[in-house]
């Protein structure tokens, strides 16, 4: 595959495309999912096990954003 | 998370009657949008009984004493967004009751998708849309352009 560059991440092509509600969606993201994980070493690493609690959604993704850079510099 | 693991978790919840529908990444692939993601979002219903029945259902696939902390009166008081990592595994599941003031259970609309023998309530292109576009994180907002783009959605 050629190497592309584009000036901007809205100029980059969005997500793989499929018809909506093809059963096969959730699959090919599963299968997507578990090769990017295995190409991140940083994915490597679990997500603290256990039940966490927040007071709003962006609370959780703030902690989650945190702990996915940490993972990232480890 | 393999899909295997995820239709598990599915059809315990439908097994269950669980009241949920499926938002964020899992539920842009299945609209047709595909792209990685490590975990599974889930909006429910924050009453008693229905968080029992999740309750009951993820014991059902996980076998985990933690399970007991998920609670309606959590969900539906100060703590309406919870994140349940299983014991053993790579991903965890972001259980949703409320977004901001705006958004709660039955505001979500949603379709179902067949797989197999299991249907799985999906949140529509529109409500990935509205739950997506006023939130600070990067990534829903880039979300929220392609939801735009893709299905021709005006602002409201």
């Amino acid at each position: 595959m050629p190497v592309r560059k584009f000036r901007s991440v809205a100029d980059m092509p969005p997500a793989l495309l499929r018809p909506r509600l093809d059963p096969r969606n959730l699959e090919l993201a599963c299968e997507l999912s578990n090769t990017a994980a295995g190409l991140a070493p940083q994915n490597a690493r679990r997500f603290p096990r256990g039940v966490h609690k927040y007071a709003s959604v962006a609370e959780a993704a703030s902690r989650r954003e945190a702990w996915e850079r940490a993972a990232g510099r480890e | 998370m393999t899909f295997v693991e995820a239709m598990r978790i599915l059809e315990a919840f439908e097994r269950h009657r669980v009241d949920y529908v499926l938002v964020g990444s899992m539920a842009m692939a299945a609209q047709g949008l595909v792209r990685a993601t490590r975990d599974m979002d889930v909006f429910v219903d924050p009453t008693e009984a229905n968080i029992a029945r999740l309750r009951t259902a993820l014991r059902d696939v996980f076998a985990d004493p933690e399970i007991d902390a998920i609670s309606a009166s959590d969900l539906g008081g100060e703590y309406p967004a919870i994140q349940y990592a299983p014991p053993d595994t790579d991903y965890w599941l972001d259980i949703l009751a409320r977004l901001g003031e705006a958004t709660a259970y039955d505001d979500v609309e949603y379709e179902s998708l067949r797989i197999g023998e299991v249907t799985i309530r999906v949140a529509t292109p529109r409500m990935l849309y509205r739950m997506k576009r006023d939130t600070v994180r990067q990534q829903d907002r880039l979300d929220a352009q392609v939801l735009k783009d893709r299905f021709a959605l005006e602002d409201e």
